[in-house]
């Protein structure tokens, strides 16, 4: 166990060090959200909620740390797996006696890492350049929702590289299937309404809407939903078994 | 037989010189049978196609073992059912002792593998990507000594995704050879490269040897089966046709001797009769007879020279069947091009 552990460890510092070393990769990875809080954050600095005393930016930010989550673990780790397979670096693994759960704790580890840091990165320019901050009470709820959305969505990433079968279209299938659901639920948007009411039922029922509520509930101190977790929890439990089900260690 | 019969230009396989073994190379692994590999009557189906239909081979310990072919005569099959990957429909496989397809993770810890085309973490650098694999085996070679034996120091600094080709290839030998195993399977290591990224790829392999590692090949070239082997096993169409040394599978594959004499002037003004008992044709400059019994067939023809007066028959050379004969026999005879 303890080997299996260290031999993790030492497999993501190897791709923590790949990730970094990629700079236009890693550069793209963090610009993405960090750009869009900033951009869109400063478009709606001033303005309310309608009907609330809630400024926007407050819910804005949350909703962008979801994001990032999501870019960390979703993104990130389904594109790679799905190339690691595809240039058969999966398959050169399957060569050595490292057990398979040493190789996915490390490339889970090291998304861990990413997220992380993309989460603080986050997390520091939302309170500098517009001051929101979780309530001091909150703090357990949007860690937990933090934790269980890298989980969730890491699940989900392992599952989609399966789906993917090129190293070429990686990035844009794992993008694509995520950011229209992203922009319907609200997470570029605080505002966003006007979807028809079966659809927006539809929308509620992914992942990301759960995630982004989860955390912007601990923004703006609304009351805690169950609902939302019972969702991480149930997508975890999908993407985990897909996940599985559909491995290979070969294209 | 003709099985004696030395020549000059006859390729020796055991010429490398085994001073580099060091004790704890030399020693292990548990002997079984003598044999590193044994194979016997390997079946292999992909959904009802047979594409092995019994193939029987052992390769001993400490040599280069050749598994020779055309693409598609079921190399890659065996080798993936040596390695592990597949469990085969039908027969008994034993490497290092032990069932690859029960316990491959063991298997693993004692057996290198180089598959084809297998990638690389992109941004991983040379001796980094090493010492990682370092430490997936319980007693890994020295870093320095992995670099070193396939000539890879120069670059232990650069990312992988700058390598060229040659170098990739040397690097996927150091990968498996990182465990420090008794046995490495090379499945066509040389396949779509220049002739200077093979040679320093055979020189790799070589090396390997040097240390006194066992090495099964696959390959469809014959110059590097001839090159690299010490032993070799003709597989065509999921049939092992030919077992045994370059010059072994030649006379089994029942090809002639080749015997041939510059042309003495007498017989070719036609002063000479023919000899007796040998089917000699005189092309030219140059007379050639071809003969299962080489030294049947020299006795009577240096009679034969001595009583017509043509002394020592100048320019005589006795050459034995090569590789490339035997398998060019057996791989187009039949239409086979699988």
């Amino acid at each position: 166990m303890t080997r299996t552990i260290r031999l993790a460890a030492r497999q993501a510092l190897l791709e923590q060090r790949s990730f970094w070393r990629s700079a236009e990769y890693a550069l793209f990875t963090f610009a993405f959200p960090l750009m869009i809080l900033l951009l869109i954050g400063a478009a709606n600095v001033g303005s309310h909620l309608p009907g609330t005393d809630i400024k926007d930016t407050t819910v804005f930010v949350p909703g962008i740390l979801a994001f990032g989550v999501i870019v960390a673990a979703y993104v990130n780790l389904g594109s790679k797996v799905a190339v690691l397979r595809h240039d058969g670096v999966l398959k050169r693994i399957r060569t050595t006696p490292l057990p398979s759960g040493a190789y996915i704790g490390g490339l889970l580890v090291s998304t861990v890492v990413t997220a992380i840091f993309i989460t603080a990165a986050t997390g520091l320019i939302g309170w500098l350049a517009f001051g929101a901050v979780p309530r001091p009470g909150e703090l357990l709820a949007l860690a937990g929702g933090l934790v269980l959305g890298t989980v969730c969505f890491a699940s989900l990433g392992l599952a989609v590289s399966s789906v993917i079968t090129s190293a070429e279209s990686a990035g844009p299938v794992a993008y694509a299937s995520f950011l229209p659901i992203a922009i319907v639920s609200g997470v570029f948007d605080p505002t966003f309404s006007g979807l028809p009411g079966w659809l927006s039922r539809l929308v509620a029922a992914f992942p990301i809407h759960a995630l982004a509520q989860v955390l912007q509930n601990a923004y703006a101190a609304r009351p805690f939903s169950a609902w939302d977790l019972a969702n991480l929890g149930l997508w975890t439990a999908a993407g985990a078994t897909l996940a599985v089900w559909r491995f290979r260690w070969h294209s | 037989m003709t099985a004696d019969t030395v020549t000059a230009d006859t390729v020796t396989a055991d010429t490398v010189t085994a001073d580099t073994v060091t004790a704890d190379t030399a020693t292990a692994g548990p002997v079984t049978n003598g044999a590193a590999v044994q194979v016997t009557g390997l079946r292999m189906s992909f959904g009802g196609t047979e594409v092995l239909h019994g193939v029987d081979f052992d390769v001993r310990y400490g040599e280069v073992f050749c598994l020779l072919g055309p693409n598609g005569a079921g190399k890659t099959t065996t080798l993936e059912i040596l390695e592990g990957f597949r469990a085969p429909s039908h027969g008994h496989v034993r490497v290092l002792g032990m069932d690859p397809a029960a316990q491959p993770a063991r298997l693993r810890e004692r057996a290198g593998m180089v598959l084809q085309e297998c990638g690389f973490p992109r941004q991983a650098r040379v001796a980094e990507l090493l010492d990682l694999w370092r430490t997936y085996y319980p007693n890994p070679r020295p870093l320095r000594d992995l670099l070193e034996v396939v000539e890879l120091t120069e670059v232990r600094r650069t990312q992988v995704r700058k390598l060229s080709g040659g170098q990739r290839r040397r690097l996927d030998f150091a990968l498996a050879l990182a465990g420090d195993p008794d046995l490495i399977f090379l499945d066509e290591p040389t396949t779509g490269f220049d002739p200077e990224a093979r040679r320093r790829c055979w020189a790799a392999i070589e090396n390997l040897r040097g240390l006194g590692k066992t090495i099964v090949l696959t390959t469809h070239y014959l110059d590097e089966a001839e090159q690299l082997a010490d032993r070799i096993a003709i597989l065509r169409a999921g049939r092992i046709e030919l077992t045994g040394t370059t010059e072994e599978v030649a006379v089994r594959a029942g090809l002639a001797t080749r015997i041939s004499f510059i042309t003495p002037c007498a017989l070719r003004q036609g002063q000479v009769p023919l000899p007796d008992g040998i089917d000699l044709a005189v092309r030219g400059p140059e007379s050639v007879c071809h003969t299962s019994n080489a030294a049947m067939t020299m006795r009577l023809l240096l009679d034969w020279a001595l009583e017509h007066g043509l002394g020592d028959l100048g320019g005589l050379a006795v050459t034995a069947p090569r590789l490339e004969d035997t398998y060019l026999q057996l791989t187009t005879a039949n239409g086979d091009h699988a």
